[in-house]
């Protein structure tokens, strides 16, 4: 198959999506000025382009989801300078060689009420020039070496006027050109640069001179390579205000994946037929799950759903885990703009927890009647499988009534790559070192339409089920999770437990199954049902459709005791945990006491027996209440 | 016509011969009621109160556009479950009580916002005039005549009626001549003797509660009811009430809707002993009112002691009705609720259709104003802040 041509500058902030590429089997790269990408992807001699986001206006192209080159602050490489203030201008030169850095600086200057003359000069003579009254806008690499008394960074300006991120360049592509593989492949090749970007940033020094550790700080903090809501809405105001001042023709922003359509094609079923056989016990394929998710009513799901759980746990014990929450390090490379948590390596919020703390915390559970960690951190890229199976064996050796429920799929295929190891020997090698099972996060939705959507640089559907078979292989169990509620089709619901089904039944290493709504404010993603209503029939169709998971656990912590009750009147016999907040030290003791009576008082008003249960959902008779 | 699953299911659970009474229309008695609060099948028992419930409204759930206004919250009782009530409007005890002019202010302020109905609830002032009630109706109805007036509990009726002098009759005809829409539901507690004199001792009771009632529906004036359960009564108490609900509903058909109202714990004496009933308890209990009740037409979740989950979810336990908009709520707030203040009427539809159901406004007396079988247009994007820094 021939390769796809991709045209892209060869600026450093670049460099992370396209690295990865020049040793891609897909996709052959082409190295050209900004100006230059645009010309030939509108020639047609490359199939794609890493364009500013400029040159999109007024054609017809599709952008790759998910990744971009932005910033949602300062950024360094788009200035505006001059040895007076910006308000004093009356002349400014535009390096044309960005016309998308031209558009910002004219929307920066309006919104600033400045209306200079602007005169295109490139921008070596333009900064020379700017001097007076006079401006000059400088772009790419050489803005590293300027030096003037007044500086806009616009991207900052940016920002500040919109409350939203810059998004720079994007890859675009001719519609219908892009295969979903394709978009994976740049997936891919960006989640690879964006963990070399150390290395990136000393190769540049050594080829363009300068202090590697300002490229480091650049491309890790300044530069943003992930694409969520903010940065969609960011670029489509940018283009609408543009064109809204006719700095741009108007442009209508479409993605590769918005054409894709992998419809299965449907048998007709009945709604009682799939009701009955799901209550019954009888396997349910997907066309009727998907019939169920559209269509049953709420209590005709619960009911069958209800009548499911029984037949597998008819003894009215619902069981519930004591255990901590503990995130060992905030520092994560993938910087997901959803996330609230993450720090970049050398900001100064950026911490990974140190034996003593972790010793108080552990101590802290275990006083508290607590036998479990949930382990999970962010992908940081200096921390190699050695850490981790240090970390564990300490826990381990120190501690060895605490079993480590450790490491989201993510993760370990994070380990796996900064350790250069493949799957099975690194998830051994954990297990060695005291790892005893796997939470399901990071899950979403497994299907790699949506996925591509809403977490373009997480791992893929297969490569999270890969990790999950790797692990039950190895002898491990672990749950597995659903988020529901972003933006998806209920035959991506479907697909999701089908995935999950089919591996089940290969390993049968899942012990639970685990859904919640996304939860966010002021993002695109909210469009979808997270309603309590969708959250019982998501639960509900799960427990008919996964006939061979043995638990479903309610989840109180983000639906609220009340719906959760009513979970387990709709199919779930588990109540998840009970968590030791992470602020609470001294008054722990109080805190913690009230939870697990107020677990168990949720239990036992809606008509169940709560029992303790360790990881393996083993009951723990001696210590229920 | 209930489904296979729901009819095997209450059948498994000894529900069968309820069920049948149910699906015949024959009427519950107390011990069925009993059972069905103690049967903890609450899928099973959801499906039999939907079926009561899409029979007399279809897929309809009624909300209203509403204010609520509380000129004081000053009040000589004692309710040991009340977080609200202050003994004096000194500022230390942070009691408040608005001048007549600041309370119609406070209504009419609303006026913007296409609000059909205030919810006037005070507390059992010990001055206030007589005619600061009445003026206070008078003068609303004068400058807003449109807008529907639902105000004050029989707990304030018969309080006045004592305090001034004035039989149920007058008290209630004089507020009707100023501008009295509807009457609340509140102060009905549970009524059980046992209940009251351990929890509220010192304002009306039960019997004059229902005198009260039964005088405004004998005047044309509608009402509502309520129970505030889950504290220290028992199952058969709260069936007790709900049977001398029914039974004065027999006699004068004048209630419009009944709500049960779950106890909240926080800042009160009886929250120190009792935690916050559960959800469950509030879907069980919403599902065997609809059941029980037979004779009354609307059920209410009032969402802002429910929470809006729940709220949702009861949609499908034989509720009917999520109250409003509710602008201004402050007893359960006080009493610990963490739900916002208001709701829009866009959030409201949302609630409901992701429930399945279509949302139709009611006013003050349940005469339907629209369904909304269309989804409201969207709205429109936030404009970006870039022309405020310009200015």
């Amino acid at each position: 198959m021939p390769k796809l041509k991709a045209a892209a500058v060869s600026f450093l902030n670049a460099w992370p999506l396209t690295e990865a590429l020049k040793d891609s089997e897909r996709i052959e790269l082409v190295l050209a000025e900004p100006s230059r990408c645009a010309a030939l992807l509108e020639a047609g001699e490359v199939d794609l382009a890493l364009l500013p986001v400029g040159a999109l206006a007024g054609k017809d192209y599709e952008i790759a989801p998910g990744m971009a080159v932005g910033a949602d602050g300062a950024v360094q490489t788009v200035l505006l300078v001059g040895e007076q203030p910006a308000s004093s201008w009356d002349e400014v030169f535009l390096d044309t060689a960005s016309r998308t850095s031209v558009v910002l600086a004219k929307l920066v200057l309006d919104s600033m009420g400045v209306h200079p003359k602007f005169t295109p000069l490139p921008a070596v003579e333009g900064v020379a020039r700017a001097v007076g009254t006079r401006g000059a806008l400088v772009i790419g690499d050489r803005a590293f070496d300027v030096v003037k008394p007044y500086v806009l960074d616009l991207s900052k300006e940016w920002n500040r006027l919109t409350g939203l991120p810059m998004v720079f360049a994007v890859w675009a592509a001719r519609p219908g050109v892009l295969q979903p593989e394709d978009v994976q492949e740049l997936a891919r090749a960006a989640q690879h640069g964006q963990g070399i970007r150390t290395e990136l940033a000393q190769e540049f020094a050594r080829q363009k001179g300068g202090d590697p550790e300002k490229y480091r700080r650049y491309l890790t903090q300044r530069i943003r390579y992930g694409v969520g809501p903010y940065e969609m809405t960011g670029m489509e105001t940018f283009l609408r205000l543009a064109a809204e001042k006719g700095y741009l023709p108007p442009t209508v922003v479409r993605y590769a994946d918005d054409h894709v359509t992998r419809q299965r094609v449907r048998r007709v079923v009945s709604l009682d037929t799939a009701l009955q056989k799901g209550a019954d016990g009888e396997r349910i394929d997907a066309d009727e799950a998907e019939l169920l998710d559209e269509k049953a009513p709420l209590l005709e799901l619960g009911l069958a759903a209800d009548a499911r759980r029984r037949a597998l746990h008819g003894d009215g014990v619902v069981t519930y885990i004591v255990s901590r929450n503990v995130n060992y390090t905030n520092v994560c490379t993938t910087a997901c703009h959803f996330c609230a948590f993450y720090r970049p390596r050398g900001h100064r919020e950026a911490y990974v927890l140190t034996r003593q703390e972790l010793a108080v915390k552990i101590e802290e559970t275990l006083a508290l009647g607590g036998i479990e960690l949930l382990l999970q951190g962010g992908l940081h890229p200096d921390l190699g499988i050695e850490y981790y199976e240090e970390l564990f064996r300490w826990v381990k050796s120190t501690y060895p009534a605490i079993s480590l429920h450790a490491l989201s799929p993510e993760e370990i295929w994070h380990i796996a790559r900064t350790s250069e190891l493949s799957l099975e020997p690194t998830i051994r090698r954990l297990m060695a070192a005291g790892m005893d099972s796997i939470p399901g996060g990071g899950a979403e939705i497994l299907d790699d339409e949506v996925r591509r959507r809403i977490a373009p640089l997480k791992c893929s559907t297969d490569e999270w089920l890969t990790v999950m078979r790797t692990a039950h292989r190895a002898g491990l169990k672990s749950t597995a999770t659903l988020m529901f509620g972003v933006g998806e089709e209920p035959r991506h619901r479907v697909n999701h437990l089908q995935r999950l089904r089919d591996l089940q039944d290969e390993t049968h290493g899942f012990t639970a199954f685990i859904c919640w709504p996304f939860q966010s404010s002021n993002t695109r993603l909210t469009a979808s049902d997270g309603s309590a209503t969708a959250y019982l029939r998501t639960n509900a169709l799960a427990r008919l459709f996964l006939d061979n998971v043995p638990h479903l656990q309610a989840s109180w912590v983000t639906m609220g005791g009340g719906v959760a009750q009513a979970a387990l009147h709709m199919g779930c016999d588990d109540f998840g945990q009970v968590m030791i907040e992470e602020n609470v030290v001294s008054a722990a003791g109080t805190t913690f006491k009230m939870d697990s009576e107020e677990v168990e008082r949720h239990i036992r008003d809606a008509g169940f027996r709560p029992s303790r249960r360790n990881m393996r959902y083993d009951r723990l008779p001696g210590l229920a209440t | 016509m209930i489904s296979a699953l729901a009819h095997k299911a209450l059948e498994r659970d000894g529900l069968g011969p309820i069920r049948d009474k149910v699906l015949a229309g024959t009427r519950l008695t107390d011990a069925d009621a009993l059972q069905l609060f103690e049967a903890h099948d609450l899928a099973a028992l959801g499906a039999l109160a939907n079926h009561v419930r899409e029979a007399r409204h279809g897929q309809l759930a009624f909300y209203n556009r509403n204010v609520h206004l509380n000129p004081t919250n000053v009040c000589v009782a004692t309710c040991k479950f009340c977080s609200f009530a202050r003994k004096d409007d000194q500022l230390a005890s942070e009691g408040y009580t608005m001048s007549l002019d600041e309370a119609v202010e406070k209504v009419l302020s609303k006026r913007a916002l296409g609000i059909t109905e205030v919810h006037i609830v005070a507390g059992l002032h010990p001055t206030l005039p007589w005619d600061y009630y009445t003026g206070l109706l008078r003068r609303i109805r004068e400058a807003w005549p449109e807008l529907a007036i639902k105000a004050f509990t029989a707990i304030e009726y018969h309080y006045w009626a004592e305090k001034f002098g004035k039989s149920y009759t007058q008290v209630l005809s004089e507020l009707r001549d100023a501008g009295l829409t509807t009457i609340p539901g509140g102060g009905a507690e549970i009524f059980a003797p046992r209940v009251r004199r351990k929890i509220c001792d010192d304002k009306a009771t039960a019997e004059q509660w229902l005198e009260v009632h039964r005088t405004a529906h004998g005047l044309g004036i509608r009402s509502n009811a309520t129970m505030l359960y889950g504290h220290i009564e028992r199952l058969d108490e709260r069936v007790d009430h709900m049977r001398r609900l029914r039974e004065l509903q027999d006699e004068t058909h004048g209630f419009q809707v009944f709500i049960p109202l779950a106890f909240h714990p926080e800042h009160n004496m009886i929250g120190k002993a009792y935690p916050k009933p559960t959800g469950f308890d509030a879907l069980r209990t919403a599902a065997v009112a609809r059941l029980y009740l037979d004779n009354f037409d609307h059920m209410k979740a009032y969402w802002v002691s429910m929470g809006e989950r729940l709220a949702q979810v009861a949609l499908g336990f034989g509720v009917d009705d999520l109250d409003g908009t509710v602008l201004e709520e402050r007893i359960y707030h006080m009493a610990g609720s963490t739900v916002p203040q208001a709701l829009s009427e866009r959030s409201l539809h949302d609630l409901i259709r992701a429930a399945g159901r279509i949302p139709a406004e009611r006013d003050s007396l349940y005469n339907v104003l629209k369904v909304h079988d269309q989804p409201l247009p969207p709205a429109a994007p936030p404009p970006p802040r870039l022309t405020v820094v310009s200015a």
